[in-house]
């Protein structure tokens, strides 16, 4: 049994502290950096599963520190930020980080993040021919068809495209531009992006039960949606 | 920023200041909580580092910081205080206004080497600098005392849940007199896109996913068969909503219902928010979103800053919207924002 290991890079060392005291159940091995350089060794040196990396770091922008370490490691990177960065988050997760916290956080969700974040990770990779269900929802990537409670649903293309991208990335938030990236491929970002959000709309309307209290996609203002995470 | 006049004039200006917001909270004592009394100082401190400099800045921190505790936290006339919470307050009071103080020396510090040719522009992104790194600042050590907390509740402690409520409300109080701020100082940045009225009602239902009471927030829309679009930030445009629905929580009795409803009128997408309370008496309805106004105050219950509807009315207006505090059919509170409707041809 592999000892699972977490890294905690933030120059606070009560922010360290109260963060090592959050994943103390769930991880045995906690290493700790207090600089991005640091941190960067660290992550090298211990391949841990799980980073968790504060923006506001003395050293190198987070941003930095991110895209370098997504270069070579596979670990889970969850982000520490101050409210009023949308902008900031929004480029880290483009640039590899898996989700983020914004400060200041509960315990509880935190860790909650952080285990639906690891369940998802720890998902086989999704092959073709697989079907994917969450809930009564149920969506099969051969066939190209979506039903819900074993009715089917009808989604135009774009619409497939959009709800195929996010229940593959089911737990993760997906920015505007990942989104728009993945489902127009090629296609510059500019006027036709805007139709993103209608086309959430439109997909919302057709899968959830009642779409302004949704079950399914949900949104993570600012910065894009989530689909559910599901076991 | 930099001050024309002399020093003797800022400084006496400040200690002038200083001295009469003392005198007139004073006055108020027993009806203000300690939070006010620290907002109040914590305006005169950023006001004296804002003119005055570092020197005075801090000066005026600690002078604030003495006269807090004589005069505003049990025992009175003692530096000496009696509940453990109120030294939260006092603490973090402190450690802003050095930190604010300290910043805003930074910035002016940086500012005056700044060539004058792109002097803007760079003020624009200095000015961003400065409230993240505020932000940023001020935020850890809440975050710090938020987790400690919560350690200790696991420990057994039910004080510490009280500790942990007081954080959020502190937290608050930074984020609205960040926004303030942001707003005053035109470092507002907008995102105008077409948002879907299905997705903003969504998130108002999230946002109070959290809270206990949370069954009382009932989201419908006028017409749910038509999908309805908007041109707005979308941000922004939660943040006002939000802000109307914990105020709306807060001041309806227990149990009964906070409505929230999307519609169209004419160009406009339409959302209320009403809620079965006291209501505001009509002469109040363009008062409550002056800042700081003490019918505001009274009617967010106290708890807030006295910012939140003058902020939400002015994030409404900067994206062509309006936010009105209207006759409610019956009794309780109405408020309504409106804001540019999108029309959509259906995309293919």
């Amino acid at each position: 049994m592999v000892k699972r290991t977490a890294l905690i890079i933030d120059d606070e060392e009560q922010i360290r502290r109260v963060i090592r005291h959050a994943l103390s159940d769930d991880f045995p091995h906690i290493i700790e950096a207090a600089t991005g350089a640091e941190g960067l060794d660290l992550a090298a040196a211990e391949t841990p599963e799980l980073v968790i990396l504060d923006l506001g770091l003395p050293d190198m922008a987070g941003l930095e520190v991110c895209r370098d370490l997504r270069k070579w490691s596979t670990a889970a990177v969850v982000v520490l930020s101050a409210q009023h960065a949308d902008q900031e988050k929004i480029k880290l997760l483009d640039s590899g980080a898996d989700d983020y916290v914004t400060k200041p956080f509960s315990t509880l969700e935190f860790k909650a993040r952080v285990r639906a974040l690891l369940r998802r990770t720890a998902l086989p990779g999704i092959g073709t021919g697989t079907v994917i269900q969450c809930g009564e929802l149920k969506m099969d990537l051969t066939a190209r068809t979506v039903s819900l409670s074993g009715k089917r649903v009808h989604l135009t293309p774009t619409e497939w495209e959009l709800l195929r991208v996010l229940m593959t990335h089911g737990g993760r938030t997906m920015t505007h531009r990942q989104l728009f990236a993945a489902v127009w491929p090629g296609k510059s970002a500019g006027d036709a992006q805007q139709y993103l959000r209608v086309h959430v709309a439109n997909v919302r309307r057709k899968i959830e039960a009642n779409p302004i209290n949704p079950r399914f996609i949900f949104t993570e203002p600012g910065v894009g949606y989530r689909f559910a995470s599901c076991d | 920023m930099r001050s024309a006049r002399p020093p003797v004039v800022t400084w006496s200006l400040s200690i002038a200041a200083l001295g009469a917001s003392a005198l007139m909270l004073l006055a108020f004592r027993s009806q203000l909580e300690t939070v006010h009394v620290a907002l109040v100082f914590l305006l005169v401190v950023l006001g004296a580092s804002a003119y005055g400099g570092r020197l005075l800045g801090v000066t005026i921190a600690v002078a604030s910081f003495l006269v807090f505790d004589w005069m505003f936290l049990p025992p009175y006339r003692t530096l000496l205080v009696r509940n453990p919470l109120d030294w939260l307050v006092l603490a973090v009071f402190l450690v802003t206004s050095l930190v604010a103080a300290q910043l805003l020396y930074l910035a002016r510090a940086e500012r005056v080497a700044i060539d004058s040719a792109d002097a803007l522009r760079e003020a624009d992104r200095l000015k961003d600098a400065l409230l993240a790194s505020v932000s940023h600042d001020l935020r850890t050590p809440l975050t710090t005392i938020k987790g400690l907390a919560h350690e200790l509740q696991s420990l057994g402690d039910e004080r510490a849940l009280i500790i942990e409520e007081q954080t959020d409300r502190l937290n608050r109080l930074v984020t609205d007199l960040l926004d303030m701020a942001r707003l005053n100082g035109g470092a507002l940045r907008l995102d105008i896109q077409v948002n879907a009225v299905d997705d903003l009602l969504g998130a108002v239902v999230q946002h109070v996913a959290a809270r206990p009471d949370r069954h009382r927030v009932i989201v419908s829309l006028d017409d749910p068969a038509t999908l309805l679009f908007g041109r707005f930030d979308f941000v922004h445009t939660l943040r006002i909503l939000a802000n109307l629905v914990d105020n709306a929580l807060k001041h309806g009795p227990v149990d009964t219902p906070v409505h929230v409803t999307g519609g169209l009128s004419g160009n406009e997408v339409v959302i209320r928010v009403s809620d079965h309370g006291p209501g505001v008496p009509e002469d109040e309805r363009e008062r409550i979103f002056t800042p700081f106004n003490r019918s505001g105050e009274a009617m967010t219950g106290g708890d807030s800053s006295g910012l939140g509807l003058s902020i939400s009315r002015r994030l409404a207006e900067a994206q062509s919207g309006t936010l009105k505090c209207l006759a409610p059919p019956d009794r309780g509170a109405l408020f309504e924002l409106r804001l540019p409707k999108a029309d959509i041809q259906e995309p293919a």
